[in-house]
């Protein structure tokens, strides 16, 4: 049982990780698309009120000045806060913050857990009683990333439940997948919740389990607690095949279309060259197949001459 | 009316209606409008137009030729190029242009339906599911999802929403697809970037570019016409000169101004591009450009090129392939001349098609700079070489913030900077700027008028708008007080008139239509009589 469970949370997260990646890469490597900004633009000078470097005389002359520092903050802002929610659909922030704040907590928890689990390596022992302050931090900050993950997440998860099932508008949406990780969700948040309360009120065991995962040295672990290692290693299986990437490519959809508002740049122009020389196959009457783009969008009719 | 509709509904009950336009269950407007006695009545499809048109969405028809199959093989047919059509829209070689965006919008929903609540569509309607950005745009992903993905057919039946590809679906979604104004409020409210309205473009794009419907006002009527005659107008370059040299001798006369407007100057400055539709419907705008550009001294140009003195680009609307045909005539028309730039008139489609959407078209020698009206006009006013006279414009004054030009672009504030100083009663809309409510004719909905479509833009799209025209010059109802609302937009203009002559606006509250560059003429000190004239319009 200890191995099974260091092999399947090992495999978890490798599997999490490539999947995504390949997801990312994917979205990377389209080609290059048509302008399609819209504003406000943040990174925009006088975005408060939606202005463009187009309000300025012959912009073409200027010199722009252009930063994503101000955009990556909002988008990580938003990522933790969903102020955007909050301002737009308060009804529904009240349950999704929730439920977003126990996946970040529990992230959080995890991560805490494998730096813990390596300053115990290191010979630290982490609890509330340990002599160095390294480990009584680690103690109390996995302490309440897990128990307010626990909490938060199950409220949101149920929340998200009763929110759908009630609002006609979102019922009419919802698909039996979301359901599914609503119930899914809200069953491994409680797991841990319950592991806590009634097994391992310290983190004890969780503890030793991760410091067992890294020096491969499995370690006994109560059901209750092993059963919360599996639902949340089988999350991990299950999150690439559900739309949790939204997390990453809200960056790529405001940075690279909603924002972008970049002219075309010497390396682009030759990606541009590439595609519009491209055949297109599209059936219809007015575009000749196996032409290319160019050669369709700049030819000629025979009804051009002047009168 | 029917209200609750399920996303399968799309593709059941053939023939039959999914919803009904009732105008006193569309939100109510403002005294004196707010009597729907006593407005003239929805223009209903009488029998024999049921029999013979496709009306099984909203008893609304845009498109009186989209062909019905005749029988099982045609219907399939049909089926096969949307499905193909859907394979090429995620396709690298036949979609570049939007895929990134496009699957960036299909794959990341929410389905929070936050994006609801910003559509004036939705809104006016008083929340007919049908008008939902989600509603259409979840269909999409349903059908993508469905018949382009490996394993759709059985992820649709666990999903609870399998929708059959039948006649019916694609039919409605065609026309659905032409009840969205492409505004993009909804993609600005949209907290995770999702862009319902360009899965409305893109939907509308896979018609036009795979089975070739569009409505023949964009594409038969409109840019094909503009690129083998000159203009969708359907005016000849010999008609556009003869008419603007007709409309120089009539405003010299009227206005004691020597009025004249230069044609294929080589080397100018600036080419200037109008909607060719402003000779005709509002015709003191170009007007106002030549007795601007004159007075200022600027070295400008007209073409007279097929297509170069009509700037509107209806490919923006429904079809990659036209959009960049027409970018492209008009940059070989601007490289042709050897201009410094061109300068987009006041129409806001132009300004986004040419400016931002076709730049990554325009390589080489026609990436010629382009200038949007907006900064062009407000250099004019503030250069110090015309002389203004803001008390001749002291009646009151609201700007609409065109969708293209606004939201899509960021020109926000040189309008506003020259109406604060032009127009001493300039008041706002609320909400405007980038959170403006599009006027009802965005999405090439203003030059539509096919069977009763005019009824839907005049009573849902353009509802929320006229409602906020009224709000804006409350304290004034009444005919006694001329009002004028600044449009500077051909298309927006020509959706205003619509909605000004079904509601009686004119003669009820005084309100006309207009430009920006008539206030500015208007305001001339050298303009003995007034130039805009209230009656006419």
């Amino acid at each position: 049982m200890s191995f099974f469970l260091i092999a399947l949370t090992y495999f978890a997260y490798v599997f999490i990780v490539v999947m995504y990646a390949v997801k990312v890469v994917k979205i990377v490597r389209m080609p290059v698309h048509l302008r399609w900004e819209l504003y406000p633009v943040i990174h925009e000078p006088k975005s408060d009120y939606g202005s463009s470097y187009y309000e300025d005389f012959e912009q073409w002359k200027k010199n722009r000045r252009k930063t994503l520092r101000k955009g990556i903050f909002f988008l990580l802002r938003e990522n933790f806060c969903f102020s955007e929610y909050f301002k737009r659909n308060r009804g529904y922030w009240l349950v999704l913050f929730p439920w977003h704040i126990g996946f970040i907590l529990i992230v959080i928890f995890h991560i805490v857990c494998f730096f813990g689990a390596l300053v115990m390596v290191a010979g630290v022992s982490v609890s509330a009683e340990s002599t160095f302050i390294l480990g009584r931090t680690f103690y109390y900050l996995i302490l309440l990333t897990g128990v307010i993950s626990f909490v938060t997440g199950s409220i949101g998860s149920i929340g998200l439940l009763i929110k759908r099932l009630s609002d006609k508008d979102l019922r009419a949406f919802t698909t039996p997948q979301n359901y599914f990780n609503y119930l899914f969700t809200l069953v491994i948040f409680l797991s841990g919740l319950y592991a806590w309360y009634f097994v391992d009120p310290t983190f004890s065991e969780y503890r030793g389990f991760w410091k067992g995962l890294i020096t491969l040295s499995p370690v006994p672990v109560d059901y209750a607690a092993a059963a919360h290692i599996i639902l949340f290693a089988l999350f991990l299986i299950y999150l690439p095949f559900t739309r949790s990437l939204h997390y990453i490519t809200k960056f790529f959809a405001y940075l690279w279309i909603r924002w972008n508002d970049a002219p075309k740049d010497k390396k682009m122009v030759e990606e541009l060259n590439g595609l519009l020389d491209q055949p297109v196959s599209w059936s219809a009457p007015h575009i000749p197949s196996g032409r290319t783009w160019a050669e369709i969008a700049s030819e000629k009719t025979s009804d051009e001459e002047k009168p | 009316m029917k209200k609750s509709l399920k996303l399968t509904d799309i593709a059941r009950g053939e023939d039959t209606q999914l919803t009904e336009i009732n105008p006193d269950e569309l939100i109510p407007l403002p005294p004196p409008y707010d009597k729907v006695e006593e407005l003239p009545g929805f223009k209903r499809l009488t029998e024999e137009q049921r029999e013979r048109l496709v009306c099984n969405l909203d008893g609304v028809v845009s498109y009186a030729a989209l062909p019905k199959p005749g029988n099982k093989q045609e219907e399939k047919k049909y089926v096969e190029q949307f499905v193909s059509g859907l394979k090429k829209l995620l396709s690298k070689e036949n979609n570049w242009t939007f895929l990134q965006p496009l699957l960036l919008s299909i794959d990341y929903c929410a389905r929070c339906q936050t994006c609801n609540d910003a559509c004036p569509i939705y809104l006016a309607s008083d929340l007919n599911d049908l008008y939902r950005p989600t509603y259409r745009s979840e269909i999409f992903r349903l059908l993508v999802n469905k018949y382009v993905r490996p394993g759709g057919k059985l992820r649709a039946k666990l999903s609870g929403s399998d929708i059959e590809l039948n006649w019916t679906t694609i039919s409605r979604l065609y026309e659905l697809s032409y009840r969205c104004n492409l505004c993009r409020r909804c993609a600005q409210s949209c907290p995770m970037g999702v862009d319902n309205a360009l899965i409305t473009r893109e939907l509308r794009k896979l018609f036009s570019q795979e089975l070739g419907w569009a409505p023949k006002e964009l594409h038969e009527k409109g840019t094909v016409l503009q690129l083998e005659v000159g203009s969708p107008t359907g005016m000849r370059p010999n008609v556009a000169i003869d008419n603007l040299h007709f409309l120089d001798e009539e405003f010299t006369e009227t206005t004691g101004i020597e009025v004249s407007t230069t044609w294929d100057k080589e080397g100018a400055d600036i080419l200037l591009i109008h909607s060719a539709g402003d000779i005709i419907a509002f015709p003191e705008s170009p007007i106002s450009f030549s007795i601007l550009c004159n007075a200022a001294g600027i070295s400008w140009t007209l073409s007279s090129e097929v297509g170069g003195y009509d700037g509107v680009n209806y490919g923006l609307f429904y079809d990659d392939i036209q959009l960049a045909r027409v970018a492209i005539r008009h940059a070989q028309i601007a490289k042709k001349l050897g201009v410094k730039k061109i300068v987009m008139g006041e129409c806001g489609h132009q300004h986004k098609a040419f400016m931002t959407v076709a730049d990554r078209l325009l390589t080489g020698d026609l990436d010629i700079p382009r200038e949007s009206v907006m900064t062009f006009l407000e250099n004019l006013v503030f250069s110090g070489k015309i002389e203004f006279d803001p008390s001749k414009n002291d009646f009151p004054v609201t700007l609409h913030d065109p969708c293209n030009i606004v939201r899509n672009l960021g020109i926000v504030e040189p309008q506003r900077r020259i109406l604060n100083y032009l127009c001493p009663q300039f008041r706002e809309m609320t909400p405007h700027g980038v959170d403006n409510y599009c006027c009802g004719g965005g999405g090439g909905f203003s030059v539509m008028s096919d069977v009763n479509f005019t009824d839907w833009k005049v009573h849902v799209a353009g509802r929320m708008k006229f409602k906020q025209v009224i709000e804006a010059f409350d304290g004034q109802p009444g005919p006694e007080v001329k009002k004028y609302i600044c449009a500077p937009c051909l298309n927006c203009k020509m959706q205003f008139r619509d909605l000004l002559d079904y509601y009686g606006a004119r003669e009820k509250s005084g309100i006309i239509c207009g430009g920006l560059a008539e206030l500015i003429v208007n305001a001339m000190v050298d303009m003995k009589k007034p130039f805009i004239g209230w009656e006419e319009r």
